[in-house]
C-alpha cells in the first residue's frame, strides 16, 4: 500500500507549548520546568515568535484552524506577549477567520484582569486546570490553587464574559471517594462550564507520584473504584447538558474543542516552543526539550532543534487514524475512511472487528464504527487489535 | 603398544572439580596450549557451560611421559554428570579399566558420586580416589579420605590430594593413572569388537561414534557391521581426539578413537552398541546394551500455530544428534497440533526446550510432565498412558500401575528426620538406612516416579541447605490409587491441563492448582471460572474477575507516539497467551499446574 491517502486539506493546527510551571506537580509527565524570572519568559516568548516566523514559510497555504496554548502554565503569560505571539500566528501564518484560539490556566496564577487581558489578546477558548473540589484531593495532587482560587476565577470568567470555557477534573485520586467525586462533578457543573473534561489519574513512571506508590507510601484505587467513577461522568454529565463526544470529553452541543478534535481527526498540527510535538502527513517530530538549546539556536536565527519521532508508512498512519477516531464517541465514518484509503474497511479489519463485537466492545451502525459504552473504558482492548 | 595405553573416566559431582582437573590433565601433557587453556575445554555446548554440567562426551587422548620414562597414551573418557544420563556414564565407565574419583575436600561424597562409584567397580574398574580443592579454608582431606574408606573401601593412604585449580598433586595423578590402571587386555588379532559409547552428528561427515577398541582393529575402508541392527557400513575416516581430530590408519584393541561411516544419524550408531566387522563378524556383542526409553513425556506445542513445521525441523536435527528423544505429532483441543515428547528426565527435557527456543527461534509452550502408567482394563487388556489426555474413563479400569524408583540420598545425620517427611510427603515407603561415617547416612526410600519428578530435588536441597544429595533408578511398577484430575476454564476441560494424580492428593492439589490460575491468569473481559474436577464432580473452583479498566485516558498530540508504544507492548503481551476458547492463558500456566509445592 503506497498511495498517499486522498485528503484534500491544507488545514492545521498550532500547538504553543509554555514549559514553565510554578511548580511542578507530582503527577505530571508533560516538558515543564519551575519560572526563574520574568526575564527568562519574555526570553522565551521572543524564541517563540522567531520560531513562529520561520516555521510559517513552510506552510504558505494553510489554513491555522486552532492555536492550543499548553504547558506548563501558559497563563504565566503576560497579556501583552500572549497578544505578541498571537500576533506573529495571524501574521506569518494564515490564521482561519473564526479559529478557535485555547489557553490551558491555572487557577492559582490569574486575576480578572488577566482574564479580560488574555480575552482581548483573543483568545476565545479557557481550559481552567481546576482538577477537584475537594482541598484535600488537591494537596494530595499537589496543586498549588485551592477552592477559592477556583471560585474566584470562575466568577471572573464569567464576569469578564467568557463564552467558552473547560473545566479539567481528575479522578482515581488517593483517598478519592463517589461521593467526593460525585460533589466535584456536580460543582464543576454549577459553575456553567461548556465543557468538561475528566481523567482518569494514570500516572508515567517517572513522575513522583508513581514512584510514591511503587514505594507503598499512597495507594491508587482499585479498578472498580477507578469504573465507577467513570460510569458516574457518563451517567452524570450527559443529564445536566453534556454530551460524551470522546473518552474523557464532555462539552454542550456545538462546544467540542476544535484542536482536539483535528488530533482525533488525524488532522496534521504544528508545534511551537521547546518540546512541542508537530505531525505533517506521515512524520511525527519534536522540537527538542531542552529550554537554553531551543532559546541559543533561535536566539542565533538556527531552527529549534527537532528530532523525529516517528515516519509512519501509509499503513500505519492508518492504523493510527482508526484508534485515534475511535476515541470519539461517534467512531469512524466507514464511507468516508474506505475512501480516503482506498480501502474496503470491513474486509480488511474484519478479525478485529468481529472479536471486539462479540466482547461488546465495538458497534457497527450505519456506517459509522464506533465504541460501545461498554468499550470506552477497555478501549486499549480494541486498540491493541489495530496495531501493526 | 597396548601395554602403554590407559583407559580412564573421571567420576565426580558437580561442582567437585572435575572440569579443571580435565583441563589440568590437558595442559600438563600438552594437549593443550596455555592459549588454549580456557576454563572447561571439554563442555562445548554453551547449555552445557551454563548448567556447569557436562551432557555430551568427548574422549580426549593424552601423550605422557611417565617418570619410569617411558611414553604412555592416556585416554580421558568424559562422563556426563546427572542422573538422566546414567545409562551413557555406564557406557563410558565399561570403555576404560580405572576411574579418578574426584571428591570436594570440604564437602564429602555426594549420592550420585557413589552411584557412579559402585557402577564402576561392578564393571571391575580400578579407583582412583582423589580429593579435590584442599587449598580452601573449609576443607578436610582426613576426613573425606576416612570416608572414602569407610564407604568404597580404598586405602586411605592411597587416596591423592589436590587442588585442581592450582595445579597442586596433579602430577601424582598422572603417574598414578600409568602405575595403577591396568592396560586393555584385548587380543589384536581377534574379530572387531569395537565398543560405541558415545556419537555425534556432524553436517558433513554424518552420524560419527566415539569407540573403545575391545578386540580386533579397525582400518579406513573396512566394512563393519552393528551388531544391534546388523545395518553394515563402509569407514570413511577413523582418528583419535588429541583433542583436535587426528585421522589414523588403524585403531587397534585398547584404543580410542572415532569413526565416521557414512551413517546418516545418531540412530544408527547407537550408545551402548557394538561395532564388529562385516567380513569377520564377532560371534557375540559386548555385555551391556540397552535401548534407551524415555522416562518422562510432555507436550510440546508451537506459541503459533503456524510454526508447527519448522518445530517438526528442529525436532528431526535435534534427533540427529539425540537418540534418546522421543517425538510423535500430537494434536491438543486447547493448543492445537504438537509434539508429545518423551525424555530420559526432567534436565533432558529442559535442555531440549530451551535449545529449541534458542538454536531454532521457538516460541513454545510446554505441558506438565508425566510418566507413563500402565492401565489395566475390565476386559483384561493394557495399555500404556503417558498422556492424560489418553486416559481411559474410570469405569474401564481396573487398575493403575505407576512406576516407582530406588532412591538414595545422602545427608548429614541431622536431616535424616527433614528427608523422611519429605519422602513420606512425596507416597515414599522406607527401605533402609546406611552410615557412612559417623556424621552421614544413606537413607534408601522407594518413590513413585511421578512424586519426584517435578520439585523433588528442589524441596531436597532447600530442606537440607543444600547438603543433601540424590541419585535414583527406575524400580518397577506397583498399582496406585491415581485419578485424573480436569481443569476447567469456563466450563470447558482443557485437555492440555489434566494430569494424574494419587486419589489422596487430589483434593490439596486441586485447590493450590486453581488457586494459581487465578493468581496468573491476567484478567479477560468475561470473569473466568477456573475448576478442578475429577470425572464430573467439581472439587475447586475460583474465579478471575472480569476486567474493567483497560484505557489510556488521556491522548493529544504530543502523546500519540508514546501511547502508541504502550498499545504494542500489550499487543506483545498477548503473544505469550495462548487463546483457549474466550480464555487467553499465559503460556507458561502449563507447566506450573506442578509448580505449586513451592508457592
Amino acid at each position: 500500500m503506497d498511495i498517499e491517502p486522498n485528503i484534500n486539506k491544507k488545514h492545521a493546527g498550532i500547538y504553543i507549548h509554555i514549559p514553565f510551571c510554578l511548580k511542578k506537580c507530582g503527577y505530571c509527565d508533560f516538558y515543564s520546568q519551575p519560572l526563574q524570572s520574568l526575564t527568562q519568559l519574555e526570553r522565551y516568548a521572543t524564541a517563540v515568535r522567531l520560531e513562529i516566523e520561520k516555521r510559517a514559510v513552510l506552510f504558505p497555504d494553510t489554513i491555522i484552524s486552532s492555536i492550543y496554548l499548553g504547558g506548563g502554565t501558559p497563563s504565566l503569560l503576560a497579556p501583552q506577549q500572549l497578544q505578541s505571539i498571537l500576533g506573529a500566528v495571524s501574521h506569518y501564518f494564515k490564521l482561519g477567520s473564526n479559529a478557535e484560539i485555547s489557553l490551558e490556566m491555572n487557577p492559582a496564577t490569574v486575576r480578572e484582569a488577566h482574564i479580560r487581558g488574555v480575552l482581548a489578546a483573543g483568545v476565545n477558548r479557557i481550559s481552567l486546570g481546576i482538577q477537584s473540589f475537594s482541598e484535600d484531593e488537591l494537596k494530595i495532587l499537589g496543586r498549588v490553587h485551592g477552592l477559592y482560587d477556583i471560585m474566584h476565577n470562575i466568577d471572573a470568567l464569567h464576569k469578564e464574559g467568557c463564552k467558552n470555557f473547560n473545566l479539567d477534573l481528575i479522578y482515581g485520586i488517593p483517598g478519592q471517594s463517589l461521593d467526593t467525586w460525585q460533589r466535584s462533578l456536580e460543582l464543576a457543573v454549577s459553575c456553567r462550564p461548556q465543557h468538561i473534561s475528566t481523567y482518569l489519574l494514570q500516572l508515567d513512571e517517572s513522575t513522583p507520584m508513581a514512584r510514591a506508590i511503587k514505594s507503598g507510601q499512597i495507594k491508587l484505587l482499585d479498578e472498580e473504584s477507578e469504573y465507577s467513577m467513570y460510569h458516574l461522568a457518563l451517567d452524570y454529565l450527559p443529564e445536566k447538558g453534556f454530551s460524551h463526544y470522546e473518552l474523557s470529553n464532555f462539552c454542550q452541543v456545538g462546544f467540542e474543542c476544535r484542536h482536539n478534535l483535528n488530533y482525533w481527526g488525524g488532522g496534521d498540527y504544528i508545534g511551537i516552543g521547546a518540546g512541542a510535538v508537530s505531525c505533517i502527513k506521515r512524520k511525527r517530530y519534536r522540537n527538542r526539550p531542552i529550554l537554553e538549546d531551543y532559546l541559543m539556536a533561535l536566539e542565533a536565527g538556527d531552527e529549534a532543534p527537532m528530532e523525529i519521532l516517528e515516519q509512519m508508512s501509509v499503513e500505519e498512519k492508518m492504523r493510527e487514524e482508526i484508534i485515534l477516531a475511535l476515541r470519539l464517541c461517534d467512531g469512524i465514518d466507514l464511507m468516508q475512511f474506505a475512501d480516503r484509503y482506498h480501502i474496503d474497511f470491513r474486509g480488511r479489519f474484519a478479525l478485529e472487528i468481529e472479536d471486539a463485537e462479540q466482547k461488546g466492545l465495538l458497534k457497527m451502525e450505519k456506517n459509522r464504527l464506533s465504541l460501545t459504552r461498554r468499550g470506552y473504558f477497555l478501549s486499549n482492548q480494541v486498540f491493541c487489535r489495530f496495531m501493526s | 603398544m597396548q601395554k602403554n595405553i590407559r583407559n580412564f573416566s573421571i567420576i565426580a559431582h558437580i561442582d567437585h572439580g572435575k572440569s579443571t582437573l580435565a583441563d589440568r590433565l590437558l595442559h600438563l601433557t600438552g594437549a593443550l596450549s596455555d592459549r588454549e587453556m580456557k576454563e572447561q575445554f571439554l563442555d562445548k555446548m554453551e547449555l552445557e557451560r551454563e548448567k556447569g554440567i557436562t551432557i555430551k562426551l568427548k574422549p580426549v587422548r593424552l601423550n605422557y611421559r611417565a617418570r619410569d620414562g617411558q611414553e604412555y597414551i592416556l585416554n580421558l573418557i568424559d562422563t556426563p554428570g546427572h542422573v538422566d544420563f546414567s545409562y551413557e556414564v555406564s557406557r563410558s565407565l565399561a570403555a576404560c579399566e580405572g576411574a579418578l574419583l574426584v571428591v570436594d575436600a570440604s564437602q564429602g561424597i555426594e549420592a550420585q558420586t557413589l552411584a557412579n562409584v559402585y557402577m564402576a567397580m561392578d564393571l571391575d574398574l580400578e579407583i582412583i580416589g582423589v580429593i579435590n580443592k584442599i587449598d580452601l579454608p573449609g576443607a578436610e582431606p582426613e576426613v573425606v579420605k576416612q570416608e572414602m574408606e569407610n564407604v568404597l573401601g580404598l586405602d586411605q593412604n592411597e587416596v591423592l590430594p589436590i587442588s585442581a585449580k592450582l595445579g597442586t598433586g596433579v602430577e601424582d595423578v598422572l603417574e598414578a593413572i600409568v602405575q595403577r590402571i591396568p592396560p586393555p587386555s584385548g587380543i589384536k588379532d581377534a574379530a572387531l569388537q569395537a565398543l560405541i559409547f558415545d556419537s555425534y552428528f556432524d553436517p558433513y561427515k554424518g552420524a560419527i561414534s566415539y569407540i573403545r577398541v575391545v578386540a580386533g582393529k579397525l582400518r579406513k575402508g573396512d566394512m563393519i557391521r552393528m551388531m544391534s541392527s546388523g545395518k553394515e557400513y563402509e569407514v570413511d575416516e577413523i582418528g583419535v581426539l588429541s583433542p583436535y581430530m587426528n585421522e589414523v590408519e588403524v585403531l587397534c584393541s585398547g584404543e580410542v578413537g572415532y569413526v565416521a561411516a557414512g551413517m546418516k544419524n545418531v540412530n544408527d550408531t547407537r550408545v551402548g552398541d557394538t561395532i564388529t566387522g562385516a567380513r569377520l563378524a564377532a560371534p557375540e556383542a559386548l555385555p551391556g546394551y540397552q535401548e534407551v526409553k524415555p522416562m518422562v513425556y510432555c507436550g510440546l506445542y508451537p506459541l503459533e500455530n503456524s510454526d508447527f513445521e519448522r518445530l517438526r525441523d528442529a525436532l528431526d536435527r535435534l534427533k540427529l544428534n539425540d537418540a534418546s528423544l522421543f517425538y510423535e505429532p500430537d494434536n491438543s483441543d486447547a493448543l492445537g497440533f504438537g509434539f508429545r515428547c518423551g525424555f530420559l528426565g526432567l534436565l533432558h527435557l529442559e535442555i531440549v526446550k530451551e535449545r529449541l527456543e534458542r538454536e531454532y527461534d521457538l516460541s513454545l509452550l510446554a505441558t506438565a510432565p508425566s510418566v507413563i502408567y500402565r492401565v489395566l482394563l475390565t476386559d483384561g487388556s493394557e495399555v500404556l498412558v503417558q498422556n492424560p489426555t489418553h486416559w481411559p474413563p474410570p469405569q474401564r479400569i481396573d487398575r493403575v500401575m505407576e512406576p516407582f524408583v530406588k532412591a538414595a540420598i545422602m545427608v548429614p545425620n541431622e536431616f535424616v528426620g527433614t528427608i523422611m517427611e519429605l519422602c513420606q510427603e512425596k507416597r515414599g515407603s522406607f527401605v533402609t538406612m546406611e552410615y557412612l561415617t559417623t556424621h552421614r547416612v544413606v537413607i534408601n526410600y522407594r518413590l513413585p516416579l511421578a512424586e519426584i519428578l517435578y520439585d523433588f530435588f528442589d524441596a531436597l536441597k532447600s530442606r537440607t541447605r543444600g547438603y543433601a544429595s540424590l541419585d535414583y533408578e527406575l524400580h518397577d511398577f506397583e498399582a496406585s490409587d491415581l485419578i485424573k484430575l480436569d481443569i476447567m476454564l469456563n466450563g470447558e476441560a482443557v485437555d492440555a491441563l489434566s494430569f494424574i494424580i494419587h486419589q489422596d492428593k487430589a483434593y490439596y492439589r486441586a485447590r493450590a492448582i486453581v488457586n494459581k490460575l487465578r493468581k496468573i491468569i491476567p484478567r479477560q473481559m468475561y470473569e473466568v471460572a477456573i475448576q478442578a474436577a475429577i470425572g464430573n464432580r467439581i472439587i475447586a473452583r475460583e474465579s478471575v474477575k472480569a476486567m474493567r479498566k483497560d484505557v489510556l485516558a488521556k491522548c493529544y498530540g504530543g502523546d500519540i507516539t508514546r501511547k502508541k508504544k504502550l498499545l504494542e507492548k500489550q499487543k506483545e503481551g498477548k503473544k505469550r497467551m495462548k487463546q483457549i476458547g474466550r480464555v487467553e492463558v499465559p503460556k507458561d500456566a502449563f507447566m506450573t499446574v506442578l509448580d505449586i509445592e513451592n508457592d
